[in-house]
C-alpha cells in the first residue's frame, strides 16, 4: 500500500511543476472565533425578532411546521397536540439536560409512551436496545444548537444525551429552540462552526453536526417531490419566547 | 475502466439516445426544470455572484498548497481516532475498502450516493468479495436494481418512468404497487430502513473535507448520508484529493452555492459534518472511521491542462445547460461522469484517448462555464483536449491528413491561391445547388450530417485582386 509520505511526495512533485492559475487566497479565518461569536451574539440579540421572522418564512418554504409558545411549560402541549393529531403514541426525546426541558412527566400523563435517552455512556447492548426504541418511535423531540434564518435550517450537534437517531429515525421530528440559537446567515453559521472546533472544544461533544433544512425529500422518480425518504416526513420547530433556561427573560 | 457499452462508438450511442423519444422528453423536462430552479435561486441571492468568485479563489488557493491542507486533514482525522488510506489508482481504492470490509467481517454495506465510488466501480468488487452493497439514494437504488448506471450526477434515474420503476420493484422486490412516486418512495423507505439497521459497513463519498478540523462533509436530501454515517459499525469515506477545503469559514462559502447550483434549494435538506468515529457518551456512530484519499489521475493534473477541472463540486449544473447533454443524456457519454465536465473528468481518469470523440461532443457555446458555480472554463479545456487528441495522433488518420494538408496550404499563400481553381474542378461531380451533400470515401463522414458549401465561383481573394487591378 502507498504510504502517506509517498502519496504526498507525488503531490509535491506535481505542485513544483506548476505556477498557480491565478493568485488566490482562502477565506480569512477569525483569529479567536469564540470571542468573535460572543460579539456577534450580542449584536444578534438586538434584532432576534427579524431573524426569527426570516427563519419562519424559509422554514415554512421548505415544508417545516412552525409553532410558537410563550413559556417553556407550554412546549409539552404542542408536542402532545402534534402526536394526537397524527395518532402517534411512541415518543423518544433527548435527555432533559440536553433538551433543557423535561417532557417525560407532562407527556406520560397524556397517554403517550415517552422514552428519554440516557445522558451518559451506556453498554453496547443498551445502545443496541435504544436504537430499536428510536427506530420504533413515531415522534422524536430534540433541542436545537443553531437555527439559520437565511435557509430555515435547524442544526443539531450529537453527544451524550443527544442521539443522532432522535432527529432521524422517527417519521416526525419536533425541535425546541429559543432566540439564543438564531443566526442570520450561512456565513455566521461558518463562524459558529469555527468556534465549535476551536481548541479542544470539538472533543467534548459528539462526532456529528447535522444541518437539517426541512423534511427528508427526493425527486428521483420523474422529478416528483416526495417527502420522507429515509429521514422524517415532517419537521416541526417549536419556538419558546421566554427562552428555555430559567424562562425569565428581560 | 470502461463500460460494456463502449464497444459501440460514441456516434452510435448518441444516435441511439436521439432515437429514444421518452428519453428526450424526460431530459427536456428535467434539465429545463433544473435550469429554472437554479436561476430562481441565484436571482433571489444578490451576494451569489461574489460568493462564486470567492469559491473559485478558495479552490485555486487550496490547490496551490494542496500538500499542506492534506497534511492538516490527515493529522486531524488521525487525532480523532480515524484511519487514513492512500489510493493511487481505482484498484488501490477497491483493495483498501475490501480489506476494511474483510477485517471487520462485513457482509452488508449501505452506500450513500457517491460519484467517487461509482468511478472506482466499487460495487462489483464488493459483490465479488461476498459483501452485498446496497445503494440507498433512491435514484441510485433504482438503477442498481435495474443493473444500470447513473445518467445524471444528481438525478441518476432521470431516464426512468414511474411505470418502469413500479415494474422494477414488482420484479426485483416482489412488491406490487401502482406507478405512483409517493407509493414507490414508501416501499423504498421500508426496504432500505431494514438494510440500514442491519448493515455492518457504511460507505460514502465526501462533498468536502475540512482540513483544519478533520471533518468529512456529506450533503444529501434524503437522509441516507446521515444513516450510513450513524448506524453501521464501520464508516468508510472515499474522496478525491481535491475535495479538501481549508476551514469551516471556507465551507460556509461552498454550502451557500452548492445546492443552489444543483437543485435550486438554498441548502440541501441534510448537511452532515462528521468528525470521525463515535465519541464516548454517544448512542450512535461508527466504532471505526476510515478515510480513503483517492488520486486516480487527479494528482497528475495539478500541473496538467485539466487543473481547473479539479475545482469541480459535482453539482451537475453544466449538464443541465449543455445542448449536447440535453439531447443525448448521460448514458451515451459511456463513462461515469457525463456532460461537459464529465468529458474533462473522463480524460483525467482514463487518459485523452478515451475522449477522442467525446472532446467534440460540445458546441463550445460556453453555457457550461456560465452555469458552473466555480466558473470552470470548460470550453477552454475542451479545446486543449482536442488539440492533444490531434497532437498525440489519437485522432483518426483521414482527419489528421486532411487538416494537416489544409494547415500546410494556409501557410503557403501562392499554393493556396492556386487551390481554389483546382477545388472548383474537383467538386464538380459532387456539387448540388451550391452545396456538396455527399463526399466520397472516408471523407463521407464529414457530410453524413451536414452539407459542405462549394468553393465560390470567384473567391474573395480573386475578387479583391480584381478590384485592386481596376483601381
Amino acid at each position: 500500500m502507498t504510504s502517506r509520505a509517498e502519496f504526498l511526495g507525488r503531490i509535491r512533485a506535481e505542485m513544483a511543476r506548476t505556477p498557480g492559475l491565478f493568485p488566490a487566497t482562502p477565506s480569512v479565518r477569525p483569529a479567536r472565533p469564540r470571542e468573535r461569536l460572543d460579539v456577534l451574539r450580542r449584536e444578534l440579540s438586538e434584532r432576534w425578532a427579524e431573524s426569527l421572522a426570516r427563519f419562519v418564512g424559509e422554514f415554512e418554504r421548505v415544508g417545516g411546521v412552525f409553532h410558537r409558545v410563550a413559556r417553556v411549560a407550554e412546549v409539552s402541549d404542542v408536542i402532545a397536540a402534534i402526536a394526537a393529531e397524527r395518532e402517534m403514541r411512541k415518543v423518544v426525546s433527548w435527555h432533559p439536560d440536553a433538551l433543557r426541558l423535561d417532557l417525560a412527566g407532562p407527556l406520560s400523563g397524556r397517554g403517550l409512551e415517552i422514552s428519554t435517552m440516557p445522558g451518559g455512556e451506556v453498554t453496547a447492548a443498551e445502545r443496541e436496545r435504544l436504537r430499536g426504541v428510536a427506530a420504533a418511535a413515531e415522534l422524536g423531540v430534540t433541542g436545537v444548537d443553531l437555527a439559520v434564518a437565511e435557509t430555515g435550517t435547524l442544526v443539531v450537534v450529537s453527544g451524550a444525551g443527544r442521539p443522532r437517531s432522535t432527529s432521524l429515525l422517527p417519521a416526525c421530528h419536533a425541535a425546541v429552540f429559543d432566540r439564543d440559537v438564531l443566526v442570520e446567515s450561512l456565513a455566521q453559521a461558518g463562524l459558529v462552526l469555527e468556534a465549535w472546533h476551536e481548541g479542544s472544544a470539538a472533543d467534548a461533544r459528539g462526532a456529528a453536526i447535522n444541518f437539517i433544512t426541512g423534511p427528508s425529500r427526493t425527486a428521483d422518480i420523474e422529478l416528483t417531490l416526495t417527502r420522507g425518504v429515509h429521514g422524517p416526513k415532517e419537521v416541526h420547530a417549536v419556538f419558546v419566547e421566554d427562552g428555555l433556561v430559567g424562562g425569565a427573560r428581560g | 475502466m470502461s463500460d460494456p457499452d463502449l464497444a459501440t462508438p460514441f456516434r452510435e450511442r448518441a444516435s441511439r439516445a436521439l432515437g429514444d423519444a421518452f428519453l428526450k422528453e424526460a431530459l427536456t423536462i428535467a434539465t429545463t426544470k433544473f435550469i429554472t430552479l437554479r436561476q430562481e435561486a441565484f436571482g433571489d441571492y444578490p451576494e451569489g455572484e461574489e460568493l462564486r468568485d470567492r469559491a473559485r479563489a478558495i479552490k485555486e488557493a487550496t490547490l496551490q498548497h494542496l500538500d499542506q491542507h492534506l497534511e492538516r486533514l490527515i493529522d486531524n482525522v488521525e487525532r480523532r481516532g480515524g484511519h487514513v488510506h492512500y489510493a493511487n489508482t481505482a484498484e488501490d481504492a477497491r483493495r483498501i475498502v475490501l480489506d476494511i470490509a474483510r477485517r471487520s467481517g462485513a457482509r452488508l454495506a449501505v452506500k450513500s450516493k457517491s460519484m467517487a465510488t461509482e468511478e472506482i466501480h466499487l460495487n462489483e468488487a464488493l459483490e465479488a468479495a461476498g459483501v452485498t452493497p446496497i445503494e440507498t439514494d433512491l435514484g441510485e437504488y433504482i438503477i442498481q436494481l435495474a443493473h444500470e448506471r447513473p445518467s445524471h450526477i444528481i438525478a441518476p434515474a432521470i431516464h426512468k418512468t414511474k411505470g418502469q420503476v413500479a415494474e422494477l420493484f414488482a420484479r426485483e422486490l416482489k412488491r406490487e404497487t401502482r406507478p405512483d412516486p409517493e407509493m414507490l418512495t414508501r416501499i423504498a423507505r421500508e426496504e432500505l430502513r431494514e438494510k440500514f439497521l442491519q448493515a455492518d459497513l457504511g460507505i460514502t463519498g465526501a462533498n468536502f473535507a475540512v482540513a483544519e478540523t478533520g471533518t468529512v462533509v456529506l450533503v444529501t436530501n434524503e437522509g441516507n448520508g446521515r444513516m450510513a454515517t450513524s448506524l453501521p459499525r464501520v464508516h468508510v469515506a472515499v474522496m478525491g484529493v481535491e475535495k479538501v477545503v481549508p476551514s469551516m469559514t471556507d465551507l460556509a462559502v461552498f454550502l451557500a452555492i452548492l445546492a443552489k447550483s444543483a437543485t435550486g434549494q438554498k441548502l440541501s435538506v441534510y448537511t452532515s459534518l462528521v468528525d470521525g468515529p463515535r465519541r464516548s457518551g454517544e448512542l450512535e456512530g461508527p466504532e471505526e472511521f476510515h478515510l480513503v484519499l483517492l488520486d486516480n489521475g487527479r494528482i497528475k493534473q495539478i500541473a496538467g491542462t485539466l487543473r481547473e477541472a479539479l475545482y469541480c463540486l459535482r453539482c451537475g449544473a453544466c449538464l443541465n445547460v449543455c445542448p449536447v447533454y440535453r439531447q443525448i443524456g448521460g448514458h451515451a457519454y459511456g463513462y461515469t461522469y457525463p456532460g461537459p465536465i464529465g468529458i474533462l473528468l473522463t480524460a483525467m481518469l482514463e487518459g485523452p484517448e478515451s475522449v477522442k470523440d467525446l472532446a467534440h461532443a460540445s458546441s463550445l457555446c460556453g453555457a457550461c462555464a456560465d452555469a458552473c458555480p466555480v466558473r470552470i472554463d470548460i470550453p477552454r479545456m475542451l479545446i486543449e483536449l482536442r488539440k492533444e487528441v490531434v497532437e498525440r495522433r489519437i485522432a483518426p488518420w483521414p482527419e489528421r491528413v486532411v487538416f494537416g494538408a489544409f494547415g500546410w496550404l494556409l501557410r503557403h499563400p501562392a499554393l493556396y491561391r492556386l487551390s481554389a481553381p483546382i477545388a472548383r474542378l474537383l467538386q464538380r461531380p459532387f456539387a448540388r445547388g451550391g452545396r456538396i451533400p455527399r463526399l466520397p470515401l472516408f471523407f463521407s463522414d464529414w457530410t453524413r450530417t451536414r452539407d459542405l458549401p462549394v468553393v465560390a465561383a470567384r473567391t474573395f481573394q480573386e475578387r479583391w485582386a480584381e478590384r485592386e487591378r481596376r483601381r
